[in-house]
């Protein structure tokens, strides 16, 4: 695993990766078989897609006795998310953030 | 996908998968740099909220910013600078010291472009629920992300920290 944006946002591309993810902050450490099973893809599949998830770092795996159990690590989308996000918040998205946050705000009824 | 989500149910498996949290971070720095960091506390001060974390194959110790003990625990492997494992209570807290004490396990692999892959395995918490829920996500992944930039930029990622040492 390098350091690689690319590699993290071309792995958070893909709508069965982001669930692989969700599935392991839902429960950690879950093996292929487990992971397999909620989809309706072929092991094969759900095996690259892992193997995606791994090179971007977003997934370590663990020996553990006779299985291998894989391990959501959310730091690549933190430093991405430091990297990208800090860099435009400035003043003027904040302001207009504001503004979003103040107009959808009024649309709840006042009491 | 959302249909899919909410059909989803969860399988029964044994909760070991849960008691172990692992992190991996790249950090461009030698081995030794690294094992320096996280060894001695002058380096821990500036990225581990304040604590002053002593580690040798006697034991660990780590002592907040004002001197309370805010761990000490055994020493379980030490193989420098690769791979050091140490029992973990977080006594800065009443209700997490009274939990049953975990394990840290902090490994560093060196690349071929420069860079170590740090990777932090906190396991055993089994009998630490509120521990694990303390150091889970923004927990480690803060400690590690200001470790790296400590290190990258010798910066520490909180001001505040370094001001604490003066």
């Amino acid at each position: 695993m390098a350091e690689d944006d690319d590699a993290v946002f071309r792995a958070l591309a893909d709508p069965s990766r982001r669930r692989l993810l969700d599935l392991l902050f839902e429960r950690d450490g879950r093996t292929l078989g487990e992971l397999e099973e909620q989809f309706a893809m072929s092991r094969f599949g759900v095996m690259k897609h892992v193997r995606v998830l791994e090179e971007a770092g977003l997934v370590v795996t663990r020996k553990d006795g006779r299985s291998t159990r894989h391990f959501l690590n959310p730091i690549p989308i933190q430093l991405v998310a430091d990297r990208w996000v800090d860099k435009y918040r400035d003043e003027r998205v904040t302001a207009l953030v504001d503004l979003k946050t103040a107009l959808e705000s009024r649309q709840e009824p006042r009491s | 996908m959302s249909a899919d989500t909410s059909t989803y149910q969860p399988a029964a498996i044994p909760d070991e998968g849960t008691a172990t949290q692992v992190y991996r971070i790249v950090i461009k720095a030698t081995p030794q740099e690294i094992w320096d960091a996280i060894t001695l506390p002058e380096f821990t001060r500036r990225y581990f909220h304040g604590a002053a974390i002593t580690i040798t194959p006697d034991g660990y110790a780590s002592f907040g910013p004002d001197g309370s003990s805010w761990g000490d625990a055994e020493v379980l492997e030490w193989d420098p600078p690769n791979r050091v494992v140490h029992g973990w209570k977080s006594l800065y807290d009443p209700t997490l010291s009274a939990e049953a004490e975990s394990r840290v396990t902090w490994e560093i692999t060196p690349d071929d472009d420069g860079t170590c892959l740090l990777t932090v395995i906190h396991d055993r918490l089994e009998g630490a629920p509120r521990t694990a829920s303390g150091v889970a996500g923004a927990g480690w992944m803060g400690v590690l992300s200001a470790l790296k930039t400590l290190l990258e930029t010798g910066e520490p990622l909180h001001p505040t920290f370094a001001g604490e040492q003066a």
